[in-house]
Formats: C-alpha cells, structure tokens, sequence
C-alpha cells in the first residue's frame, strides 16, 4: 500500500505540473500590450495506465492500474508597461487513480502561480527575450494528491520570435525555467520547452504548432529511496500538437494532444486539451 | 571517407552519403543547365559587380569582384579597368588591364581599393572588348561615422527658429475634421484635416482612423510627411492600432493656394529671405500638425512617429529636431542636408537654385548658402533627440550618402541607419517593414 500511495503521489503531482506546464508556454513568451488582458481558461484531461521506473523502463502499472486527471485552469496575464506585465493562474484538479481493489480520489484547488514577466530585449524587433519569474503557493494543506505543499519560487528565460516559412507566418518560443520549491524536501527542477507554430493563412486565423519539453526533477533525498520524497526525482519530455483556431482577434480556440516520450520515475501518459485565448477589452 | 568512418557512426553515414547524393544531383542538373546554354551567335557577354560588404561600407580597404562571363562564340580580347572618384568627381584611383576571355568562359576579377580616407566614393568598372562595351557604376563607403560637415550651424539657429515658433503660436489654428465617408472603407474612416498655419496660410491633410465600437479607444500616430511636390493621399491600411496622418504642407497638394509654384521653382521660393524661404512656412506646417494631433482626445499624444522620404524624410528630421513631442523620427532619403556640400555633388536642387539665383538682381549663391544654413538638415538633426531611424541609398544623386551621414552622425539620440548600396533615391521594403516593427514595439503596440 505504501508503494501505491508514492506512485499516487508522483503520478498526481507530474500531472499537475505538465497540465499547467502546457497552458502558459507561449503566452508569457512575447511582451504584452500595456493596458491589455489576456484570459487563458483550459480544461485538460491527463491518462496514463504504465510508467517508467528509476531506470526509465516502462511498465504498465501493477493490478491494472490507471491513473486519470482533468485540470481546469485559469490564466491571466496583464500589461503594466512595454517591459513589464503580470500573470497569475489559479488550477482546479481531480485526480483518480484506480486498480483491481484499490481507488483513490483527490480533487481540490492546488498550487496557485503569480509573476512577472520582464521584456529584457530584442533583435530587430522580431526576436524577443523575456524574463519571468513566479512565486508558486499551494492553496491546500497536507494532501499530496494535489501537490508538494510547498511554496516555491521560478526564474525563467524565454526566446521567442516570428518569421515566414512558405509564405506563412511562423513563430517559436524556447523557454527554461528553473524552480525550486522551499522546504527541507523540496525539489530543484528544470522546466524546459521548444514550440514552433505556423498559420494556416495569411490571417492568423488557423494556425498548428508543434512543442517538445520536459521536467529535470531533483531533490537532495534521494538517498531515502522508500520515502516518498524520493519520488521528486523525476524526469520526462513529452510531445504536444496543437490547433488553434482564431474567431476574432478577442477570442481563439486551441485543441492540443500530447503524449509522453520518455522519463523517469513517472507515468507514461496521454492528454488532451481545450483552452480559450480572451481579450476582452480591446 | 576514411576521416568520415573514423568518427561517423554507420547511420551518420547513411546520411552523409544521402547528402552527398542529392548535392551530386543538383550539381549535376547546374552543370548540365550551363550545358543546354553553351555560346552561341545569340549569347551575349553580362557583367556583375559584387560589393564584398553587405552595405558596401568598409573600414579600411574596400574590396569587389567584378565578373565577366562571355556567352558569344567567340573569345573576347580588350581591356577591364576601373576608375574610383569622390562624390565630387575627383578622381582617385583608376587601374586598367589586358583580358582575354574564351567563348563560354567566365572571369572573375577582384579588386582591392585601399587607403582611403572616410567618406564615400563613385566607382565605375568599364569593360572594353572585341565586341561588347559597357560600364557599371556602384558606391561604397569607408567609415562613414567618421565624415563631419567643414560647414558650421549659424549661431542664432536656435534662436531663429525660436521665433518662427512663437509666430505660428499666434496663429489661431482653427482645426477642422471631416468625415468623408466616400473614401473610407470597411475598417477605416477617412477624414480632411484642415487647419491654419504660420501667416494664417491653409493648410490640409487627411487622418485615417480604424472603426471602433469603443468611444475610449486612443491610437498612436504616424505622420506622413509629403516629398517634393507631392500630392499625399488618405493612406488607408490595415493597422487596427494605427491613426494615420498624412499633410499636405503649403503649396503643395490640397495645400496649394497663395503658393503654387511650378515644380522646380518651389525649392526656391523666397530664397533670398531667410525668413520668407517658403521652408519655413513648410516647416512650421508640420508643427502646426503636430499641433493637431495634441487637439484630438482620441489620439495618444506621446506615440508620435514622424515619417517620410525625400523632402518627407528632411522634413521629419527637421520637426523631430524643432518638437520634443515627436516620439519617433523616420528619415528616408532625406533631402537638403549639409547643403553646401551638395553643391558640384549632385545636380538638383542645385541646378533650381542656381538658376533662380541668375533670375534675381543681386542674389547670389554665397547669399542663398547663407539663407540655407537656417534650413540644413544636418542642423536640425542635431537637436534630433528622439529615437530615429534613417535609410539612404548609394546611389542617390539627390541625397549623397556622404551628406546623409553627416546629418545621421550629429543626431544625439539613439539612433540607426539602413544603406542600401544597390539603390539611388529609394529605399527597399526592408525599411519599410523594419520601421513598422520598431514604432510597434517602441509604442508597445505588442
């Protein structure tokens, strides 16, 4: 029971993470319009039924295991000045994770994020670098189902820009964040992503991006291998496809799909998601 | 090969040897492309200069290529030579030698230009042979941020236009927007723009201003300064961000009225007087819509990017130079800078000047460089504090590249220079779409 429950808490805590991890990659990558609000809900659904061990072999969870998880998240991001803006994001989780004889179900609001973002510079006006840093303060208390419980804080530099490639407009964002959370167990992480998109037209109007990233987890515990705070040694990359599909230029729909392709210590999952860009004062 | 396995793996190889294929085929298809144009009674010989400097500046020695490819069937004998002059004419350098080139083939010389002192130079290649003659005429730079004016700002500069200022400050600007819905379109409305100016003088404009449901909504400003003579039109677009304004100045477009000149009399109306030279009516026009844009609740009055070329780009140098409330200056080509050192550098506006002069008892050029001193926009780019951004072309025989870098050195604020050193008197939609780029992000219209 005791090796359920650690997976438990892995698998919950990976999936929280990535969920979020996936919503505000681009967003916060280019500098935002003084005065303009940008709101993000998404709703994702997170599977996975094997996972890969501290020597990433993949194995299917024990009992017919699955674990499922649905996020509902919401993201804000304002414009102070041309160099400064403000973000926030509030997540909603409900996490279960079943097998023959055994369920678990969790649910609750889990780390709140808010930050800033820095426009450090640019090339040519087409290339950007930004610097963000957040502040991570969970909202429940003693449930590892939906975190580590422990406030932690991020620096992050991203590089992003635009260009053409076959007559239509491309975009790319590299980002890498470094995190640590706080706390006599709390891990160092590495939080790193690439993201290359197209429009479809030369509106803007439909556009596909492609994106790799992944999580570099450490902790100091490691040499406690049955305490769960081992389990904060993680690592994984996964792959992510998205449509996105602009109404006006308020309001835009992005469907995604992503998948795990490879780790360590974690599940090998699966998710989908549906997210909303708003604008809503112009 | 062997170099390769020794640190290639089997599937490195794989894929240097797919490489190595497809180079192999599209080697081949060049070779035989030459192959189906072998030389024949209708070939001809073509030439090409290639500036070893992507915006032909150099810092000490300036290098080029020039090549030479003989499509006739027969060889060619003759000469290359080449001749390197200043901007003024004076020759510096001219080489020549004996080539022979076979039917079918191609000959690259390359030339090395060195010691020269800063500045900007003409250099011409001629090719001389058995049946084909041609000259080809490119410019270069070396250092370029080191060239000065020899000619010194007039010391009551500030002062004189200090006063051309608190003139038009007097006049009651009296500002009128029309709608005119005929010429507007689904995003935008267009309206006249009328207003008074230095001497009471009327002047008009259009402003284009996307539609919006929002009565609070403010736009940034892009006014467009008009060229020598030029009727400026409502520029419509695109940019839902964007207010645009384009001013027709005095004597000039929907401006004409007491001043309507024919064309080439215009840069010399009023010459001999320093204070009637119709620039300074122009000049103040400007002004007076900077003016206008402060009248309008709608616009946002610290987003201002003055812009033009030819007399636009002197003119937007001129009012960035006059008005701290210019937030943005874009220069292109501008016109009637280090003035005296155009004369015997370029033919206009010289020639309109000079022939002027001779009409005029009395006047002479002495005189009218005199006047000129207080309209040189090499002297307003000196009080040029607002970020700028200028593009100038080689070969422009109105606007010498050493004249524009003599106005572009003395500007104080943060500043950039586009050269494009295969154009005259134009600038390339790079510019274009660079200046659209900066504004956006100076104005934060991310």
């Amino acid at each position: 029971m005791r090796l359920k429950k650690a997976h438990i808490k892995i698998l919950l805590a990976i999936v929280l993470l990535t969920a979020l991890f996936q919503q505000k990659s681009h967003a916060q990558s280019f500098p935002v319009r003084p005065g303009r609000l940008l709101l993000n809900p998404s709703v994702t659904y997170f599977f996975a039924t094997k996972g890969w061990d501290s020597l990433s072999v993949l194995k299917p969870f024990a009992n017919n295991g699955k674990f499922t998880s649905t996020t509902y998240n919401m993201a804000a991001q304002y414009g102070i000045s041309r160099r400064w803006s403000v973000f926030a994001q509030l997540p909603y989780v409900t996490n279960s994770f079943t097998q023959t004889g055994y369920a678990n179900h969790n649910s609750g609001l889990t780390d709140l994020e808010t930050g800033i973002n820095y426009y450090l510079a640019n090339i040519d006006y087409i290339y950007y670098f930004m610097l963000h840093g957040t502040v991570i303060t969970p909202l429940y208390k003693d449930n590892p189902g939906l975190g580590y419980g422990l406030t932690g804080a991020e620096l992050k530099l991203s590089f992003a820009g635009s260009g053409h490639l076959f007559g239509n407009h491309t975009f790319f964002t590299l980002e890498d964040g470094i995190r640590q959370y706080f706390g006599s167990q709390g891990p160092w992480q590495n939080r790193y992503s690439g993201t290359f998109g197209m429009s479809l037209d030369q509106k803007f109007m439909n556009q596909v991006s492609v994106s790799l990233g992944g999580f570099y987890s450490k902790s100091d515990f490691k040499a406690f291998n049955v305490n769960p705070a081992t389990e904060k040694n993680f690592a994984f990359n996964q792959v992510t496809l998205s449509y996105g599909h602009s109404f006006t230029h308020e309001f835009s729909v992005f469907v995604s799909g992503g998948t795990f392709i490879s780790g360590r210590n974690t599940g090998d999952g699966s998710s989908a998601s549906l997210s909303l860009v708003l604008r809503p004062f112009k | 090969m062997r170099h390769l396995t020794k640190y290639f793996t089997a599937n490195h190889l794989f894929r240097a040897f797919s490489l190595l294929l497809i180079l192999a085929v599209f080697n081949w298809q060049s070779v035989t492309a030459q192959a189906k144009k072998p030389a024949n009674a209708d070939g001809d010989v073509s030439t090409e200069v290639v500036i070893h400097d992507g915006d032909g500046i150099f810092n000490s020695v300036a290098s080029f290529t020039f090549s030479v490819k003989n499509r006739l069937p027969t060889d060619q004998n003759g000469t290359v030579s080449y001749e390197v002059k200043t901007e003024k004419g004076d020759k510096v350098l001219d080489k020549s030698m004996d080539v022979h080139i076979s039917s079918g083939a191609d000959k690259d010389i390359d030339v090395a230009v060195p010691n020269l002192k800063p500045g900007f130079y003409k250099i011409n290649f001629m090719i001389n042979v058995t049946e084909y003659d041609d000259t080809t005429r490119r410019a270069f730079g070396i250092r370029p941020k080191e060239i000065t004016s020899e000619h010194a700002r007039p010391a009551d500069f500030d002062a004189f236009w200090q006063k051309a200022k608190d003139d038009l400050a007097k006049v009651k600007p009296n500002f009128k927007v029309t709608l005119v819905p005929k010429k507007g379109t689904e995003d935008r409305n267009v309206y006249e723009i009328q207003m008074q100016s230095l001497d009471n003088y009327t002047i008009r404009g259009w402003m284009t201003l996307p539609k919006t449901t929002n009565p609070h909504r403010k736009f940034a400003v892009l006014l467009g300064l008009p060229g020598y003579q030029v009727d400026l039109d409502p520029i419509l677009g695109s940019d839902p961000d964007l207010a645009i304004i384009t001013l027709n100045t005095r004597g000039q477009g929907t401006s004409r009225g007491p001043i309507d000149t024919r064309r080439d009399e215009f840069i010399s109306y009023h010459v001999e007087d320093k204070d009637r030279y119709v620039m300074k009516g122009v000049i103040m026009d400007c002004l007076r819509a900077i003016d206008f844009v402060y009248s309008q609740p709608n616009l946002v009055h610290d987003n201002i990017m003055v812009s033009g070329g030819s007399m636009g780009g002197y003119l937007a140098i001129a009012v960035a130079g006059l008005d701290k409330r210019v937030n943005l200056c874009s220069a292109q080509n501008p016109i009637m800078c280090d003035i005296r050192g155009l004369n015997g550098e370029v033919d206009w506006p010289m020639s309109s000047l000079k022939k002027y002069v001779a009409t005029q008892p009395g006047l002479t050029m002495d005189k009218v460089f005199g006047n000129l001193d207080y309209y040189d926009g090499k002297n307003f780019a000196q009080d040029v504090t607002c970020p700028s951004l200028m593009g100038i072309g080689l070969l422009d025989p109105f606007a010498p590249p050493n004249n524009e870098y003599v106005t572009y050195n003395v500007i104080p604020g943060k500043k950039r220079i586009m050269v494009f050193k295969d154009l005259a008197h134009e600038i390339s939609g790079k510019y274009k779409e660079l200046e659209g780029r900066w504004m956006r992000d100076t104005f934060a219209l991310f």
